[in-house]
């Protein structure tokens, strides 16, 4: 989207091609009519200058700078594409660390044959994650690799935030007692892309959870007793789970039974052998918190759209040991520890 | 009819005069037991011992390194459901110790999980051979047969590693007797070849047997009915999935595989070689075998001797002589990210299943809990 030109050249004019050509990405003529047809936002004034840099207000003394790439496959799933992931993602990163999202830049990497209608939809999915949001996309960038180097389309983007009113989460808050809350169903996205891909012959009524996770995150900013929050993207719960049990030393005590999992998600799990608790999130959020807040919190959550299915999902416990461990009280009043993720999930034979 | 309650207490307050070493052959039901945490219920003396479940831990390493081989030297395609990628064989073949070792190192492994996928792929790369590699037990090998006798496109070829339960299940009793008390047989098996399958354990090994399905509750139906054997000293076969199960299976199941495939002695790794135990081509079906197109591969086997006694941790873990957590490599130089022995590879392996259930410390859990560490003679 880079150009050191004006914005002054007619965007009708066509692009003539179904799919994304190696000649798209030199520069020239042939970038400025991407970039007119496909990446253009009339709403968005700084994009659109298509100057070299952004230059972006701010109020306060404190950013929040975050960046991420997305390489989800495929591109388009149930509940999003990787476009609007690609805001999400990165607005979310910026909101579980209390900042207030302001800014995105992002640069495109396209393959050579990629389809035109396929990058329309994402770009929209960006344009409209990011109204939604309320941030601003205010600069890009576009590259065109050749066919069999790239996966399709990979997205990075770097949110700004304004952080002079984020409130101090961190884990060393944490204390024996606490309770640790979830925002919503786990595992959603990560069933869901492991189904679109195909690769599986299962069709599911799966959906992603792609979504911002600032609304659930605004009513308890100014809260006293927030610890901690942090979204379980990679890894899912599992390894969000682990890294606070890691971090400070504490157990972490899960009852099973209140753990939401969507049957759904839950049935294509035990078919492909996967742990709903290691497949990502991309649209809920954990929290530590004081255990006499731990009722207002999910009370704020339940009453809002995709915190309905929030839940008190275990305690930290002081432990004996050098290591925080994560265990589960099973439905049946066993003991288990959680599964760590080690490594790539495969399905399994039987 | 039952609640969890009532059949937990059931089993609580059964006095056991002497340990109750009750055997699974299922990795379906391992999971379901440990994810469910039954080892840290019961009372100390009910052993709930893992033995051979799981089709990926027993395939003979001369297979696997077959399959290595015909992905590296002889371009073809191998399409293998996922477990198997990542299984070692103790001898590298072209530098490879695993289907994945052999993927990254750029040929071309596809991992699926029907085999209808494999057949799709072949039609989908019609200038490859798609050679694929059919692992499983009875529950695997059925559909697989009903795939293979549809007609198939001429690029497909198939490397046959499939097994029947019932012998190796068999052998453990009769190479290990008065280890086991009761056995819980696998529902998926049950499904297809019946439940009178398991009627030897009660004939030849007076053992009581209950088939059961995968839920918790349904395992939970199943081991209180064999503890409620022990302590009424009766010896019963109990159907605890009645609602796929049926006294003679599944005669269409069976017909296909009896059409598709005859029943030939085979390797099993670490046990040796079973009598009946493996799947051989039928005739009709012969030109699908792909040790017909290709040279073998130079790897030493142990399928010379006649089930050799076994010394490997792994052996023992497979035979239920040896809790995987007993094993010392346990968690320290075997991991699933990089496994020395196939059980910690698939999700049906024992010590995979312990892995990440944690029962490698289950003690730690304990202390705080109200029951005792699983222990295993």
């Amino acid at each position: 989207m880079k150009s050191a030109e004006g914005n002054n050249h007619s965007s009708s004019e066509p692009l003539g091609t179904e799919s994304i050509q190696l000649a798209q990405g030199n520069g020239g003529t042939l970038t400025k009519r991407l970039i007119d047809h496909v990446f253009k936002n009339k709403a968005n004034k700084d994009l659109d200058l298509l100057h070299d840099a952004a230059t972006v207000t701010f109020d306060g003394p404190y950013l929040s700078i975050t960046t991420d790439s997305f390489v989800v496959s495929p591109p388009i799933f149930p509940g999003g594409n990787v476009g609007a992931l690609s805001v999400y993602g990165t607005v979310n990163d910026l909101a579980v660390v209390g900042a207030t999202p302001r800014y995105i830049s992002t640069a495109f990497i396209i393959e050579e044959g990629f389809s035109l209608s396929t990058l329309k939809q994402i770009v929209n999915g960006m344009h409209q994650a990011a109204a939604e949001t309320n941030v601003a996309i205010v600069t890009g960038d576009t590259k065109v690799v050749p066919k069999g180097s790239g996966g399709g389309v990979y997205i990075n983007t770097t949110g700004v935030g304004d952080s002079q009113d984020a409130p101090i989460w961190d884990t060393s808050l944490i204390k024996a007692g606490d309770h640790v809350l979830v925002s919503g169903s786990v595992g959603d996205h990560g069933a869901c892309v492991l189904l679109a891909r195909e690769d599986y012959g299962l069709q599911g009524q799966l959906k992603s959870d792609c979504g911002s996770v600032v609304p659930l995150i605004d009513p308890i900013k100014h809260l006293d007793g927030v610890r901690f929050v942090r979204d379980p993207t990679r890894g899912g719960l599992s390894v969000l789970l682990h890294d606070v049990a890691n971090e400070t030393g504490f157990d972490i005590e899960l009852i099973e039974n209140n753990i939401p999992v969507r049957p759904e998600v839950a049935s294509v799990c035990e078919i492909l052998g996967f742990d709903p608790f290691i497949l990502a999130c991309e649209g809920r959020i954990v929290a530590v918190v004081a255990p006499d807040i731990s009722g207002k919190v999910l009370a704020h959550w339940r009453s809002i759209r995709n915190g309905e299915q929030a839940e008190h999902i275990g305690v930290i416990v002081k432990n004996t040991e050098s290591k925080g461990r994560v265990t589960i009280v099973t439905p049946m009043g066993g003991r288990r520890f959680m599964n760590e993720l080690e490594d790539e999930p495969l399905p399994r034979i039987c | 009819m039952y609640s969890v309650e009532s059949l937990l207490s059931d089993i609580k307050n059964t006095s056991l005069s002497k340990p109750f070493r009750i055997l699974n052959v299922c990795g379906g039901h391992e999971r379901a037991i440990t994810r469910a945490g039954f080892r840290t219920l019961f009372q100390h003396n009910i052993h709930l011992i893992p033995g051979p479940g799981c089709p990926v831990c027993i395939c003979p390493e001369e297979d696997i390194a077959y399959a290595i081989h015909l992905a590296i030297n002889e371009n073809v395609v191998i399409v293998s459901f996922g477990d198997m990628l990542r299984v070692p064989v103790e001898y590298e073949i072209s530098g490879c110790s695993s289907l994945i070792d052999a993927k990254n190192q750029g040929a071309d492994i596809r991992p699926i999980s029907s085999p209808q996928e494999a057949v799709s792929i072949a039609l989908e790369e019609p200038r490859k051979v798609i050679v694929f590699f059919a692992v499983g037990f009875e529950t695997t090998m059925a559909p697989i047969a009903a795939t293979l006798l549809n007609d198939l496109p001429n690029n497909f070829r198939v490397l046959l590693s499939g097994r029947l339960t019932r012998p190796a299940v068999a052998h453990v009793l009769e190479s290990q007797p008065d280890t086991f008390d009761a056995l819980i047989a696998p529902g998926h098996v049950a499904t297809i070849m019946g439940s009178e399958e398991w009627q030897f354990a009660i004939d030849h090994h007076n053992l009581p047997v209950s088939i059961a399905g995968f839920h918790p509750e349904s395992l939970l139906l199943s081991l209180q009915t064999l503890i409620g054997n022990c302590s009424n000293k009766v010896v019963t076969l109990s159907n605890r999935y009645p609602e796929v199960v049926k006294q003679n299976g599944n005669a269409a199941a069976k017909a296909l595989i009896n059409k598709a495939f005859t029943i030939v002695d085979a390797h099993w790794r670490g046990i040796g070689v079973i009598p009946g135990s493996g799947f051989s081509f039928a005739s009709r079906l012969s030109h699908l075998d792909a040790t017909n197109d290709y040279a073998p591969v130079d790897f030493p086997s142990q399928c010379d001797q006649n089930v050799p006694e076994t010394t490997s941790p792994c052996e023992k873990v497979i035979l239920g002589k040896m809790a995987p957590d007993a094993c010392p490599f346990f968690g320290q130089e075997c991991k699933p990210a990089s496994p020395k022995g196939a059980c910690m590879v698939s999700d049906e392996g024992a010590c995979r299943i312990w892995y990440s259930s944690g029962e490698r410390s289950i003690t730690n859990v304990i202390k705080k809990g109200n029951t005792l560490k699983v222990e295993m003679k």
